[in-house]
């Protein structure tokens, strides 16, 4: 009997590790290296790599440096959360300056952007992108110069804990047009609120309800033209590419109306 | 065992309503996303219900029925009450209170990151939680078929294990191992996050433990089917098992082989090694021997029956069968999906043709059709078999269970041919919807609307199933007698101890778990730099 | 015959259970042979088609994959190397691929290069075999060559958000010689209008 057991043990051992070996020198030795351009140094350099050890990135051409200043923002879905009372406190202080464009409660009466109840990750980035010129702006860039990272932090924490009230311009927007709704799929433009928070929100994209029109408009023209460029990885630029003049002129109308 | 007919009862309710409801969202959701319908207007109630539908059929079904038919199983093929009873309703309770716990916050839309879950994506803390407690409830099942086949063993030295329990327990043995892999990811890297104690994953190692999972877990869903191939179908056609021993070689090999093979499920991942990736497709390859023994040695015993009956010719004795009998219809129709799924399966199994399907509505028709299609057909049979002995009472006409099951396999081919097709084309995975205007993308069309009218076959078929039971419940009573399993043509007197326990196999599983993930699990861990942000979505 | 296996009879001796044992011995034989076939086709493809899974294990951090290195905006794009062949390099964010029109040369080997600034994204050319994910914090490669002109999509294949339905980029190929000349002028290639 323990000589049946034996065998049952022995060969079934024996059959796996076979197999096992024969497959590891397959796929660790012979495929890698005998395969026709690849560039290891040698057979041990093709074993690790196809054991999945971390290998430097091979040597290139030098990086492509772009013609215009890009953001420096690293945007991380964490990065502005739990601010303090202290920090909203600042930031209403350095807020009072900003009044004058942008409404005393962060409700703008002229066309520049809402800012109450806005994602503060959006603010701080677009506060830092004008501070280093990613993105232009006459008016926002002496403004942005003078702030301290903290200061931007501070702003931003203010502007997100204001609540947000109706727009002036809004009304019942009706239902989505389609290219909001559903964007363009196969000219890459997902539904707006995939990002932009009716749908799902994405750090730093911030919310569109009740923006002045004019404004909305002008953004999406600037993305589409490449005169804005300060979106991480042209993500916008993608978008705002693939909408026809009529698309941003309806999907802004339509924004700028919802609550 | 009255009491344990209520318990395993409970299991196949709570699986068969989560069934009932998932197959009617997943109806929806080939409707959506086809031409027949207009472009979803929030593409976010699709997402979410393709985590509720695959969430529901992979997780609660599948488990629950194994658990339901694996109590049945020890106390029918042991002949004995089930020992720790009370155990068994505390693990259904798991189960169940997970089920709950889980749903809700899919139905609020607070975890649409699909059944897979893949990070950085993180939804709700509960619906994670919710798949664990599941799990937990089914490792009290692992462990409680472990006591009573032991308990079985002590009191009986020496005697083969009936056939029956011996492939249960090795299905259970494989789910208990398999299940680690997702445990690992759920419980040290996703549940962390979605808590808010830490705020970056690595989202390369999520994907290597979810694999080790990903692969096996099918094995384990099939694992009620296959017994019921070798233990139910032959007796209930008047046949022989033709090979007691064969059978219990393939459950061995589907124990040893099925877990350490998931890295085919990250051909085109960039964080695993192409070596392991090939070891791993080497032994994929060979797990797909314990289903070629099967339906040899299946084929075989139904030969024998047919024989039996008087059939004759080289083919001749297939029409000899008894085609009115359930068993023997819905078996033919999986063994007939199981030929496709299977091929199919091969495709996707070598790396140079998975990479033409990798991620194509090929692979959601080719898991349809081998899961939706071949294995839970055997779930209605096993149900069909089981049910009188559960409830005491008849069960409804054969002919409506025939109808049910031919339209579950019309349904199933109608909807998945189509799909493996489109997938082909080219056509992306998990879409809430698609531009079939678009002259590129036009010939897609048709195909997916084929698909859709195949779902709502499939619709009237799970209905027809659950009529069938509900009215199974309040039949009249009738005593159903002792179940029993196939006997073997040439039933063992004794088996070599590694044909009747599980220490060799067990051992072998967990060596080729050490060396074929072991590498690159650590290297990962070890690696610093590879954490990334989570996205936590849903917070809208 | 019918007498051994009918229920209620005592088993046959052993020589039938012999004979199954041979039977089924024989076609295990027969299923272990098709499978080895199997793997040794996948083998010969692997060395003489040169499709294999990808050779290296590269990290990226994709927090600052804008900031500076071989993924940052500018960088992206066709580049010709200095022996002919074309690196793509590409990164795929939520909803989108960047360049979202890749431009590349029919008959030139040419390696893709690419990672996520977010999430899993997946990435398939259609009517190929090229065919990735994305996932972030690692580096995807593969070699590829074209044979066709045309244009072709280039959809996510993985489920990476609400707006996951939205992302289809493409790609084109080009005459050779056509290329070459675009190549002259500009570091690197895209068919972004």
């Amino acid at each position: 009997m323990s000589r049946h057991v034996d065998r049952w043990v022995t060969s079934s051992v024996a059959i796996t590790a076979a197999i096992f070996v024969a497959a590891a020198i397959i796929g660790f030795a012979l495929l890698p290296w005998g395969q026709p351009g690849h560039r290891f140094t040698g057979l041990w350099d093709a074993i690790c790599s196809a054991a999945g050890l971390v290998r430097a990135s091979p040597a290139s051409e030098p990086v492509v440096q772009p013609g215009y200043q890009m953001t420096s923002v690293v945007v991380t879905p964490q990065m502005l959360s739990g601010a303090s009372a202290e920090s909203i406190g600042r930031g209403a202080t350095l807020a009072l300056r900003c009044t004058m464009c942008h409404g005393a409660r962060g409700m703008s009466l002229a066309n520049t952007p809402n800012l109450a109840g806005q994602d503060p990750i959006a603010i701080y980035k677009q506060l830092a992108d004008f501070q280093t010129g990613a993105r232009k702006n006459a008016i926002m860039a002496p403004v942005a110069v003078g702030l301290s990272d903290s200061d931007m932090r501070d702003l931003a924490a203010y502007y997100a804990y204001l609540p947000r009230v109706a727009a002036e311009a809004s009304g019942p927007a009706g239902a989505p047009p389609q290219i909001v709704a559903n964007g363009a799929p196969v000219r890459s433009v997902a539904p707006c609120g995939a990002c932009h928070g009716t749908l799902d929100s994405k750090a730093g994209a911030g919310w569109l309800s009740g923006q002045p029109v004019v404004y909305l408009r002008a953004q999406l023209d600037a993305f589409a033209s490449g005169a804005r460029h300060n979106d991480i990885g042209e993500q916008m630029r993608n978008v705002a590419r693939g909408l026809t003049h009529e698309e941003i002129g309806v999907a802004a109308e339509y924004y700028a109306k919802l609550q | 065992m009255s009491n344990s007919r209520r318990m395993i009862l409970a299991h196949f309710w709570l699986a068969f309503a989560g069934f009932g409801a998932a197959l009617l969202l997943g109806a929806w959701q080939m409707f959506i996303r086809s031409p027949l319908s207009s472009w979803i207007g929030d593409p976010e109630l699709y997402y979410r219900s393709v985590t509720a539908h695959g969430t529901t059929m992979a997780y609660v079904l599948p488990t629950l029925v194994a658990m339901g038919f694996g109590y049945f199983v020890a106390e029918t093929a042991l002949q004995r009450p089930l020992i720790g009873l009370r155990w068994a309703w505390l693990g259904f309770a798991l189960a169940a209170v997970g089920t709950v716990t889980a749903v809700v916050p899919i139905a609020l839309g607070r975890a649409s990151v699909l059944y897979t879950f893949y990070p950085p994506m993180i939804g709700s803390a509960f619906y994670y939680i919710g798949v664990v407690l599941v799990v937990v409830g089914s490792w009290i099942w692992v462990a409680l078929m472990s006591v009573n086949l032991y308990s079985w063993k002590r009191d009986n030295p020496g005697r083969p294990v009936p056939f029956a329990m011996f492939a249960t327990v090795a299905g259970s043995y494989l789910w208990g191992w398999t299940a680690v892999g997702a445990a690992l990811e759920l419980l040290f890297q996703i549940i962390p996050v979605a808590l808010g104690w830490r705020s970056t994953i690595d989202a390369g190692l999520a994907r290597v433990f979810f694999s080790w999972t990903l692969h096996a877990i099918v094995y384990f869903w099939l694992m009620p089917t296959y017994i019921a191939y070798y233990t139910i179908l032959p007796r209930a056609i008047g046949g022989r098992l033709y090979s007691d021993w064969m059978g219990r070689l393939a459950f061995i090999l589907f124990l040893v082989v099925a877990m350490p093979i998931g890295a085919h499920h990250l051909f085109e991942d960039p964080q695993v090694g192409s070596g392991f990736k090939f070891v791993h497709s080497t032994f994929t390859a060979l797990v797909s021997l314990p289903t070629l023994l099967t339906v040899f040695t299946i084929c075989a015993s139904v030969e024998i029956a047919a024989r039996l009956r008087g059939g004759k010719g080289l083919l001749g004795w297939l029409g000899a069968l008894p085609w009115d009998n359930p068993v023997m219809l819905g078996t033919a129709f999986s063994f007939i999906m199981l030929g496709f799924g299977g091929a199919g399966g091969l495709i996707n199994m070598s790396y140079q043709l998975d990479a033409t399907v990798h991620n194509t509505q090929w692979i959601t028709g080719h898991f349809h059709l081998i899961f939706g299609g071949a294995i839970v057909i055997m779930y209605f049979v096993i149900a069909y078999d089981v049910w009188p002995h559960l409830t005491g009472r008849a069960l409804a006409s054969f002919g409506l269970m025939r109808l049910q099951l031919w339209t579950w396999f019309i349904g199933m081919i109608v909807v998945t041919f189509p799909w493996h097709y489109v997938g082909l084309l080219g056509m992306p995975r998990r879409m809430a919807y698609y531009d079939y205007n678009d002259p590129m993308l036009a010939g897609q069309a048709a195909p997916v609307i084929m698909s859709v009218i195949g779902g709502a076959i499939l619709l009237v078929s799970g209905a027809l199933f659950l009529i069938v039971l509900a009215r199974g419940q309040r039949a009249p009573r009738i005593e159903p007698g002792t179940y029993r399993f196939s006997v073997a043509a040439h039933p063992p007197q004794r088996l070599p101890a590694a044909l009747n326990g599980f220490g060799l196999w067990l051992a072998l599983m967990v060596a080729l778990t050490i060396v074929n993930y072991g590498f690159p699990i650590v290297h990962l861990m070890a690696t610093p730099g590879t954490e990334v942000p989570a996205v936590l979505i849903g917070a809208g | 015959m019918t007498d051994s296996l009918s229920p209620g009879h005592p088993p046959a001796p052993d020589d039938g259970a012999d004979r199954v044992e041979q039977v089924e011995h024989r076609w295990a034989i027969y299923a272990t042979a098709l499978l080895v076939l199997l793997v040794v086709m996948a083998i010969f493809a692997g060395l003489h088609q040169a499709t294999l899974p990808q050779s290296r294990v590269e990290t990226v951090d994709p927090r600052t994959l804008h900031l500076a290195g071989e993924f940052i905006d500018s960088n992206l794009g066709s580049a010709v190397e200095p022996d002919g062949s074309i690196t793509v390099r590409a990164v795929g964010r939520q909803y989108s691929f960047t360049p979202e029109c890749i431009l590349v040369p029919a008959d030139t080997p040419i390696t893709f290069r690419m990672t996520s600034g977010d999430v899993v994204h997946g990435f398939l050319i259609t009517g190929t075999a090229i065919n990735l994910m994305l996932v972030p914090g690692y580096v995807a490669s593969l070699p590829a060559r074209f044979q066709t002109l045309g244009e072709r999509y280039m959809p996510c294949h993985e489920f990476c958000g609400v707006g996951h339905e939205g992302m289809w980029g493409r790609i084109k190929v080009i005459d050779k010689a056509a290329f070459t000349q675009m190549a002259a002028t500009t570091k690197r290639l895209s068919c972004v209008k």
